[in-house]
């Protein structure tokens, strides 16, 4: 198994704290897949991506970097890793194309800066000030940018964050197509429509500790009930009634219902994962 | 190489993107009036004084601004995520300052040759301003980081110049006695307006020329290195 990152009993300490933000954390990331990091704000997500983009350095424990050690890499780096931050980061009074004009030139290999403005809708607009864009534009020029050096890991944090639907669908489209092409991603976020629909494994983040690594399906079943409730019409009046999953095919009553019932709805007790966020974190989503 | 140039070329695009080295060059025109309207021998005592403005409060206030424009716009992160050092970053920001400080010094430079006939020993000048740059290029970017916007910048700048440079305009104009001379060259703007005077006058003190010179490469060093180097990784994270 290839991973893109190994990290080993990571902490860190910022110098001004009284205590480590990072408490110990180890996880992988493999090679081709899309891994998200979940927590509340303040759970340590972005120091995690700081210290693995390397703008933090003073940690302790070990990170594998393709099976190097990521202290020893030099600012050859930054050519394959590509950095999306939440906030747009662009020059306000500067076009989007004399800005990824800008960023491109540093990389010894770019993208078809045309193609990938084309398809998240911002060709058009290349030559309007960044300061004149609207936050959803500034979003998806953010993406361009962290996809500018054709990156083998990319870093994306609340990458839909702010979205209309159909522009949050074009970006996922493309985060899969990345990695489907042997990409590697590494998802920060809250958005737990993203995770549902891009990620491979996710980890929660809560208080610099990670509480659960997991697929989105395993965390599902250990944490959904194993039950089928149904609602039903009887008489005029909606019943509902609560089976065990387990031989659910050969139980008489829900055989019975199913046959002789008006049926409402069916429900499985599997979980979404934003009550498994609010589980393990103790924090509601806005 | 071919980052650093790419970066300064960058930073100087920005500095007219954002109106900076136009402020910068209209300054240099109120210069030129001030020569056009004044004689040889006054010209000869006031361009000294306007090119160590120029290179070192100009300056100043130019990566300040600079500086504070990108801090609101978050871009630094984004630089900081390229295959770039931070010390290449911190260069071509230092140099596109001096650069900006050199165009108002050549401005005032011609203004003076073609109006007054006045020659300098512009070698020398040339050398003297890329030192009192550089080092006024890192006292702005200091002040820069400890302010929170670049309001907080001017009024740390007031603070400076108080102690540092209002002594050395003083002196220039013979308020504070030529006695005091020695004592104020710990100042860096006094020790930058004791270079550019000479280059300037031709009227060398090779003792004061070499202190002023060994003196203000020293406070360039330390201040980079030591101070604005790790004070501005440390910003640049935080972003």
């Amino acid at each position: 198994m290839n991973y893109a990152f190994s990290i080993e009993n990571l902490h860190f300490k910022y110098p001004t704290s009284k205590d480590d933000t990072i408490k110990g954390i180890s996880f992988n990331v493999k090679e081709g897949e899309i891994f998200g990091l979940l927590g509340p704000s303040g759970a340590g997500k972005s120091t995690t991506q700081k210290i693995l983009i390397k703008l933090l350095e003073n940690y302790q424990g070990n990170i594998k970097y393709f099976g190097k050690d990521l202290k020893s890499m030099d600012k050859s780096f930054y050519e394959e890793i590509g950095v999306g931050f939440e906030m747009p980061v662009h020059f306000c009074k500067m076009t989007a194309l004399e800005n990824l004009k800008f960023f491109s030139g540093f990389y010894k290999q770019t993208i078809n800066i045309q193609e990938l403005m084309e398809r998240v809708g911002l060709w058009e607009d290349r030559n309007i000030k960044v300061g004149e864009y609207s936050k959803g534009m500034k979003v998806r020029l953010n993406f361009v940018r962290s996809m500018l050096n054709n990156p083998r890991v990319l870093f994306l944090d609340e990458v839909t964050n702010g979205l209309d639907p159909k522009n949050a669908r074009i970006i996922k489209d493309i985060i899969s197509e990345f990695r489907a092409k042997g990409g590697t991603v590494f998802l920060s976020t809250h958005l737990m429509n993203d995770v549902e629909q891009l990620c491979d494994n996710i980890a929660f983040c809560v208080n610099g500790k990670l509480n659960e690594i997991s697929t989105p399906r395993d965390l599902k079943l250990k944490y959904g009930k194993r039950e089928v409730r149904i609602e039903y019409k009887e008489n005029g009046a909606t019943h509902s009634a609560l089976f065990p999953l387990e031989a659910i095919g050969v139980n008489e009553e829900f055989q019975n219902i199913l046959k002789n019932k008006e049926i409402e709805t069916i429900h499985s007790g599997e979980t979404s994962l934003e009550e498994i966020f609010i589980t393990l974190t103790g924090v509601e989503l806005k | 190489m071919k980052c650093i140039f790419r970066l300064i070329s960058g930073e100087l695009k920005r500095l007219i993107n954002y109106k900076i080295l136009p402020v910068s060059l209209a300054t240099s025109v109120i210069w030129i009036i001030i020569f056009l309207l004044i004689s040889e021998n006054d010209a000869k005592y006031i361009a000294p004084l306007l090119i160590y403005v120029d290179v070192t409060m100009m300056e100043m206030i130019f990566i300040g601004a600079s500086f504070h424009f990108e801090k609101q716009e978050s871009t630094i992160k984004s630089m900081m995520v390229l295959p770039v050092s931070l010390g290449e970053i911190l260069s071509a920001k230092v140099i596109a300052a001096m650069v900006l400080g050199f165009e108002s010094a050549i401005i005032t430079l011609a203004a003076s040759f073609f109006i007054h006939g006045i020659t300098f020993n512009y070698l020398m000048l040339a050398i003297f301003v890329i030192i009192a740059g550089i080092t006024h290029g890192a006292i702005g970017f200091f002040l820069a980081l400890i302010s929170k916007d670049f309001t907080t910048m001017l009024g740390w700048m007031m603070a400076y110049m108080l102690p540092f440079a209002l002594p050395t305009i003083l002196f220039m104009f013979e308020i504070i006695d030529k006695k005091y001379d020695w004592m104020l060259m710990v100042s860096p703007s006094h020790s930058a307006s004791e270079l550019i005077t000479s280059a300037v006058t031709g009227k060398y003190e090779a003792g004061k020329a070499i202190f002023a010179c060994v003196y203000l490469i020293i406070v360039s060093i330390i201040l980079l290195r030591y101070v604005i180097y790790p004070k501005f990784k440390d910003n640049s994270v935080r972003g």
